[in-house]
């Protein structure tokens, strides 16, 4: 979290495709050597919502098993002074002296730069009620925002990679490092809460300038909300403690890899609506060059077809709904695939996809809004499985000597 | 898109313009067909009228097929011949042969459409596990509602998606609110597959169902072909307010081919129309051929194979079979997005035509039209987009 524009001392937004499918979501990706190395962690706003893009996420949903409110506390202080440490390159505790107790951190990235760590804390529903009971005395605070998530037309969820109490997106652009962030929070959890899933990502290291390819092979940048970000932040529209803070949206969406690598090249390109070289829209010629829905051809098609992917992404065919795409994609090996799509594939397939983040300032006028039409519609729903899905609360930032969701809990 | 020149079938110079969709949800393969060139294949060259196919002017989009369970795969499709209990007359049922892991032969649901409304419903959730029915439940294309309100729906049973666990089956009967009533199994009753033909008298019907499960295995390696499909006639006796009871059940049809997969989960007999020269028609998928079972409701014994119609030529693995009301056959393609128009006295195949061209399936559309029905007008048919659940009606 920062008080200065993100963007100001960075590349303008190198805008190009927008949809679900934006691995550089920001397309922010900086170069490393030419970005300070600390991401700051206090502030109005959580870290890692706006800024710029790192390369690697470690991304953790966990289950409380605290028995009292002030069991969540006490974690969400420790974690909180962690963070802090963390983001400077820090161990997540003082190491300490004892050599006949565990260290203060594991010690995994002991040497290494903070690599522009941040982390993002995010409240589940369960934070707020589990199976009908009020854990913790926080039922009536729960945000009319935090939503219980429909189902999407497709859907598959796996309970493994979908929902969770609390959330913790370690973004860094050493993964190593973002994953020893996360190994620490989960440490410090032992006793109050637990792992429900887990989800790595990474994005690819495009030089300077150049909009990532995603695993799809097509130019991914996106048409993401610019500063002030309206469309990201809560203000008086919801409750104090949610001011300045977001709306989380994951969807671990597996792409059927071996598909698509079967299908045309042009059909590709319809399905998304952009060129796969050049990344140029349908009837555009060059990357950058606006999406012109009403285009039609010489016969009055749609030269960007009406279920192209970019199409029912667009703001413009979503009554303006915007959402802040921070997504990844992921590559985890292989599993058996029963496929979605005549002429139903089955057998082992590649486990890899894009690991959808969305931040939104009311995911019922964001990601909900835009998702329903095009779980339905979307051509590349041929291609895509959602498998994964979850939405939490992410509070605004912390001040120094605050925890992280303190007002939530000062309230109740 | 346009329809893709490669796949041209000998060619037809019976080219030109379509109207727009006027569906808001027509998917661009759909408008395609539908806007750019749809081909009709075949000497369509002459002034006169050769058929139902070119007289369809539009691919409308009618609605999503997936309830609310995320059921996948629509199959039969059936228009109500009367209105009763939940079901109104016109009324489009489709039933779904995946669950929403997408696995075959695991579909529970029945889905209602109404034309009017405009509105999907849940017309049923069968139990998965139904003690009656070996197996299980996974809906198939044979479906049907009968003048006196019941519903009757095929099950060929999987637990895991494939032939390697699947069950014998059985006809389930549902009452009008959709609620089981009654099985329908015995020894000549494995895997009822195919799009039912139907006699219906009132208080009694003639059903005809194809089975497929017979001796077929898991579909390892290279499943052999078993030549043990069957067509099985079942007479019903339906007393007023009672539940539908077998008085007969005669093998009209035996020989056909049938085959386990690895990808479409079983192969065989799927298409089944009745002439009103009392011929049953049978699209037998494996042998790329339709084939004409004479006599069918009075015979007595199995006609084997029966009399080849056509083979080949337009066609590409026959699948979803109905008969159109100028008394040609309408054949949709498993391995093409197809369908193919056919006079069955003389055996000719006046034309195909791409209703799905999708290519996301490679032939495009391949896969995708396992249900076909006549839409109630007799000028315009329903049929089913596997691929993204979708109704879709030609007119």
């Amino acid at each position: 979290m920062t008080t200065r524009c993100p963007f100001a001392s960075r590349r303008g937004l190198l805008a190009a495709t927008g949809g679900l499918l934006a691995t550089a979501a920001v397309p922010l990706v900086a170069h490393a050597s030419q970005e300070p190395d600390i991401e700051p962690f206090w502030g109005d706003h959580q870290g890692g919502i706006v800024t710029p893009q790192q390369r690697h996420t470690y991304f953790a949903a966990l289950d409380l098993t605290a028995k009292r409110a002030d069991d969540v506390v006490t974690l969400l202080r420790s974690w909180t002074v962690a963070a802090a440490r963390m983001a400077t390159g820090d161990t997540a505790q003082p190491l300490g002296a004892d050599r006949s107790n565990p260290a203060g951190d594991s010690g995994d990235a002991l040497g290494l730069p903070p690599s522009r760590l941040t982390i993002t804390f995010g409240f589940g529903v369960g934070l707020f009620s589990k199976d009908g009971v009020d854990r913790y005395g926080l039922a009536s605070r729960r945000p009319d925002a935090l939503v219980d998530m429909p189902a999407f037309n497709g859907d598959q969820l796996v309970e493994g990679h979908s929902g969770g109490d609390l959330s913790i997106q370690a973004c860094a652009d050493d993964a190593q490092v973002a994953f020893h962030a996360v190994r620490q929070f989960v440490r410090l959890a032992y006793g109050a809460a637990q792992l429900r899933w887990v989800q790595s990502g990474f994005l690819p290291a495009y030089p300077a300038g150049e909009t990532p390819r995603n695993l799809m092979g097509f130019k991914d940048g996106t048409i993401n909300p610019k500063p002030p970000f309206p469309a990201v932040w809560v203000t008086d529209d919801g409750p104090a403690w949610m001011r300045d803070g977001s709306y989380l949206v994951t969807r671990r969406i597996r792409i059927s890899l071996e598909h698509w690598d079967r299908t045309e090249l042009d059909f590709q390109e319809e399905v998304i609506g952009r060129r796969k070289y050049s990344g140029a829209p349908l009837g555009g010629r060059n990357e950058f060059d606006t999406l012109d829905l009403d285009a039609m051809d010489q016969d009055g098609n749609p030269v960007i077809a009406e279920n192209a992917h970019v199409r029912l992404a667009a703001p413009e065919a979503n009554g303006g709904a915007e959402i802040l795409r921070r997504a990844y994609s992921y590559n985890d090996g292989v599993n058996f695939t029963a496929e979605r799509w005549p002429p139903w594939h089955q057998g082992l397939m590649y486990d890899a996809g894009l690991f959808f983040v969305a931040y939104q300032r009311d995911p019922r006028s964001g990601f909900i809004r835009i998702f329903e039409k095009m779980a339905k519609l979307d051509a590349l729903n041929q291609y895509t499985t959602h498998v994964g899905s979850a939405l939490f609360a992410c509070p605004g930032g912390v001040q120094k000597g605050e925890f992280i969701g303190q007002r939530l809990f000062e309230i109740a | 898109m346009r329809p893709p020149a490669p796949l041209t079938e000998p060619i037809g110079s019976f080219i030109q313009s379509w109207a727009r969709p006027a569906c808001a949800l027509s998917l661009k393969w759909v408008f395609a067909v539908v806007i750019a060139t749809p081909i009709l294949s075949g000497d369509a060259r002459a002034a006169e009228q050769k058929g139902l196919l070119e007289t369809m002017k539009r691919h409308s989009i009618i609605t999503s097929t997936v309830p609310a369970n995320g059921d996948q795969n629509p199959y039969a499709i059936v228009v109500a011949p009367v209105s009763a209990g939940k079901i109104q007359q016109g009324d489009v049922l489709v039933d779904n042969f995946n669950d929403r892991n997408n696995l075959q032969g695991l579909g529970t649901t029945i889905v209602d459409y109404n034309p009017t409304t405009k509105k999907l419903s849940l017309f049923a959730a069968i139990p998965r596990n139904l003690p009656q029915c070996p197996g299980g439940v996974g809906l198939t294309t044979a479906m049907t509602m009968l003048k006196t309100g019941w519903v009757i729906v095929g099950s060929l049973p999987s637990r895991d998606g494939t032939t390697k666990t699947k069950g014998q089956g059985c006809l389930i009967i549902l009452d009008v609110q959709g609620n089981v009533s009654g099985t329908l199994t015995g020894p000549n009753i494995n895997g009822p597959w195919g799009n039912m033909a139907v006699i219906d008298n009132g208080t009694t019907a003639t059903l005809f169902v194809s089975n497929t499960g017979f001796d077929v295995g898991p579909p390892d390696d290279e499943p052999p072909v078993v030549n043990k499909a069957t067509v099985l006639r079942i007479e019903l006796s339906i007393p007023e307010g009672k539940l539908p009871t077998v008085t007969k059940e005669t093998m009209i049809a035996s020989g056909f081919g049938e085959r386990a997969d690895k990808d479409v989960f079983i192969i065989g007999p799927t298409g089944l129309a009745l002439g009103n020269d009392g011929v049953l028609y049978v699209s037998d998928a494996l042998g790329n051929r339709i084939a004409a079972i004479p006599n069918a409701a009075t015979r007595a014994d199995s006609a084997g194979t029966g009399r080849e119609v056509t083979k080949d030529g337009l066609l590409k693995r026959p699948l979803a079979m109905i008969m159109a009301p100028n008394g040609h056959l309408l054949v949709t393609n498993g391995l093409n997005g197809q369908v193919v128009e056919i006079d069955p006295q003389s055996g000719t195949q006046i034309y195909a035509r791409w209703v799905d061209a999708n290519k996301a399936q490679s032939p495009p559309g391949s896969g995708d039209l396992f249900g076909i029905a006549m839409a109630p007008t007799g000028d315009s048919f329903y049929y089913v987009e596997d691929e993204v659940n979708m109704l879709v009606l030609a007119h």
